[in-house]
């Protein structure tokens, strides 16, 4: 089909208009705006091809050119997404943009030319008809943005200096630090949709604390001096992403403690750097992912995933711990891939077979699977203890 | 009701207008179509049969059918029960075969009931009345596509009255030794058809042929190509005609493998005119040009249209702007409405008049 420009940006509006509602119903059901923005960005992406690309390069497009320009666009879109912090998991956004690059397809190849006569040699226009669901989808959008914009959870600016905590969220909000700004005494998040950004917490019970709340992100925090845990998340569902906790000195507490969140949609720690402290990660009870962390220094485990939890440890660094680099017990499931394990240490005051200096050690049921980790200045590899079995992709 | 549209031209284009109008919701009874064969393949199918075509130049959506979906492919693959056509098609290589296209004709003649709008008779004069036109004695009709197909089969004049030369669209044998005179898409057939017989085949062309999928670019039968087509002067519009109507024939190893062996055995040759062979085939396509037309020719000089070279001006809508109005219309199909539609003699271009032409009835109605 050669395609005139006005085609090429009606069309696009068209056939998003479906997958544009069924982001808004699946935002309302997941109550999360991501399915709009995935959307959103999908619109825009095409938008700007056919503007600068497509229409210059394309005066004739053969239907196969459509499969190379959906894979050219799905990595541009996936690339906004992850630029953009979308947070949808890259199975389901990949899963959206299929379902939405097929419905095109037979919008484009046979709904569309059996409703209008003209289809072909109007060069793919719709009429009246087009320019009415174009301007629906533009509206659906601009109201589905709107409606995203006014329930936006308010920003609070924590300005620089010391501020004395600790501080309770106990609503929806965006607390975002000036550089500078710290919090002594620890932060406790009790409410759904909160956001802490960009804050330093020196002292205090817990860093932070998150209980009962979901659809959490703690994002570039900085955590030094907890007594206990830097972050301790109970009964919640967090994203924890370029933090740096610092546990030097405590003697028993985790640097981030995730527990009893299996029920809830999965957590995520990544790119946090961990330092000290009994564990760098522990997961007790969660569905949870561990990627792209650094863990250092810890004196029973660099990273526990424990209790009937299913969790991703991936591409993480565990260096210079002692007794168990990366550790899945007691009914867990555990995906152990691409990590860099070295310099565990064993553990001389400990009776205890298993902390004799492993890499990775699947203990009482817990099934394993590893693949492309690379273990190395740490007396054993891999080790498998009291019925658990590691299995090897 | 009655009489609300006629088609002068029982041929495909003729054909493919009543198939649109039907679609858009007439009944048999509202249109008339005068023709002087029933079967809208009639002249057609002696043509064809006469090249030995087996697959047609045009691609899935090459066919009668008011909609371009689904087009042949998606019928060959249902038909063949599998994908290939459908793959094809999406590389703009499916071809469908001259049976397949007869075969959906035919059922598409059945399904629209052309049978019963069909009138056996030639028109021989279209005469613009209050609201419509006279079409000889058969009354006034409000709305009428002009679709009087090719007006006759052109040689070239050095060979008129030769006995050796026979134009390629008639039914013919080949000699030992045969001379091709054209470069399009029937002489290309007829080099492949004579070499395959055992002739030795001379192209005799003054011109290399281009080479391209059809018979011309594919922005042309869009929009996109059309706009700028549309927005050109008349000198321009004349010149883009005729450099447009250079002969072509498909680019691939099916044409190319077997003249490269030909001529490797010495049995295929160019020549830039005719020199004695025992057999001379013109595949010098159509007589061209309004003139050429006694019904056109009688139309244009009766009701003063504005003619450019050859061709009747018409609106980008493929109408004649001098006798179109809300209260009737003037359409033209075919080679006729080049002025409109630069691929106008084919199905594409038969379709594009006769879905405008259902626009204006549709108004019409509705005003």
């Amino acid at each position: 089909m050669a395609y005139t420009l006005r085609v090429r940006l009606e069309s696009r509006l068209a056939v998003v208009l479906t997958p544009l509602l069924g982001a808004c119903v699946l935002a309302l059901a997941l109550k999360a705006w991501w399915p709009v923005e995935l959307a959103g960005i999908m619109l825009a992406v095409g938008l700007a091809f056919d503007l600068t690309l497509y229409h210059k390069l394309l005066p004739y497009q053969p239907g196969w050119v459509a499969l190379p320009l959906g894979l050219l666009e799905l990595a541009a879109v996936m690339g906004l997404a992850r630029l953009l912090n979308v947070g949808a998991t890259l199975a389901v956004a990949l899963a959206f943009y299929g379902g939405a690059w097929l419905l095109a397809q037979v919008l484009g190849h046979a709904v569309f030319p059996l409703t209008r006569l003209s289809y072909g040699d109007d060069g793919g226009e719709l009429g009246r008809a087009g320019a009415g669901v174009a301007a629906t989808a533009l509206v659906v959008l601009a109201a589905a943005g709107a409606v995203a914009w006014a329930t936006q959870p308010p920003v609070v600016r924590l300005a620089a200096g010391v501020h004395e905590g600790p501080l309770t969220l106990d609503y929806s909000q965006k607390l975002v630090g000036e550089p500078g700004a710290v919090v002594r005494g620890g932060i406790v998040v009790t409410a759904d949709d909160v956001t802490v950004r960009d804050v330093t917490v020196i002292g205090g019970e817990h860093g932070i604390q998150v209980e009962l709340a979901e659809r959490v992100l703690l994002e570039r925090v900085t955590i030094r001096g907890a007594t206990l845990d830097g972050i301790n998340v109970r009964r919640g569902q967090v994203t924890i992403r370029d933090c740096s906790i610092s546990m030097l000195g405590n003697e028993y507490g985790q640097g981030i403690d995730i527990s009893f969140t299996a029920d809830l949609a999965p957590s995520v720690v990544e790119d946090c750097e961990l330092i000290g402290g009994q564990e760098g990660i522990f997961l007790d009870s969660v569905h949870a992912m561990a990627r792209e962390n650094l863990v250092r220094r810890t004196t029973l485990r660099g990273i526990t995933v424990t209790e009937m939890s299913m969790a991703e440890v991936e591409e993480n660094t565990v260096e210079d711990v002692v007794g168990i680099g990366i550790y899945c017990s007691d009914y867990s499931m555990c995906d152990i891939r691409e990590n860099s394990i070295r310099g565990v240490l064993p553990d001389r005051a400990s009776s205890d077979s298993m902390r004799e200096g492993y890499g990775i050690v699947s203990h009482y049921w817990a099934h394993v699977e590893v693949e492309d980790n690379n273990i190395s200045r740490s007396p054993y590899e891999m080790g498998e203890f009291a019925e658990a079995y590691i299995t090897h992709d | 009701m009655s009489n609300v549209c006629a088609i002068v031209g029982g041929g495909l284009a003729g054909f493919v207008g009543y198939a649109a109008l039907r679609k858009g919701g007439l009944e048999p009874a509202e249109i008339a179509v005068f023709g002087t064969d029933p079967d809208p393949a009639a002249a057609w199918r002696v043509r064809a049969a006469a090249i030995r075509q087996r697959r047609m130049r045009s691609e899935s959506d090459g066919h009668c059918a008011p909609t371009s979906f689904p087009g042949l492919a998606v019928r060959a693959a249902l038909r063949r029960r599998s994908l290939v056509p459908l793959a094809e098609s999406v590389c703009d290589r499916f071809h469908p075969t001259v049976e397949e296209f007869l075969d959906h004709l035919e059922h598409l003649r059945t399904k629209t009931s052309w049978d019963e709008s069909f009138r056996l008779g030639r028109i021989k004069h279209v005469r613009a009345v209050e609201g419509g036109f006279e079409l000889d004695e058969h009354g006034s009709f409000p709305h009428v596509l002009l679709a009087p197909g090719h007006p006759g089969l052109a040689f070239p004049a050095e060979l008129a009255g030769d006995p050796r030369a026979v134009h390629a669209y008639e039914p013919h044998e080949y000699a030992d030794e045969v001379e091709v005179v054209g470069a399009g898409m029937a002489a290309a057939t007829e080099w492949l058809n004579a070499i395959a017989a055992g002739s030795s085949v001379v192209s005799v062309r003054r011109r290399e042929p281009e080479r391209r999928p059809l018979n011309l670019p594919r922005e042309l039968f869009t929009r996109r190509g059309l706009a700028a087509y549309h927005d050109l002067p008349p000198d321009e519009r004349v010149l883009f005609l005729r450099r447009h109507s250079a002969p072509s024939y498909p680019p691939g190893r099916w044409w190319d493998e077997p003249l490269e062996r030909a001529r490797r055995d010495g049995r295929f040759r160019v020549a830039p005119a005719v020199n004695g062979a025992g057999q001379i085939i013109c595949a010098t396509g159509f007589k061209r040009g309004f003139r050429s037309d006694a019904l056109l020719r009688k139309l244009v000089a009766e009701h003063g249209l504005d003619t450019v070279d050859g061709w009747i001006v018409l609106t980008p809508d493929s109408t004649v702007p001098a006798l179109t109005d809300a209260e009737r219309t003037l359409a033209l199909a075919g080679a006729p409405a080049q002025w409109s539609y630069p691929a106008a003699d084919t199905l594409m271009g038969a379709k594009y008049a006769s879905r405008r032409l259902l626009r204006k009835v549709h108004a019409w109605r509705t005003r």
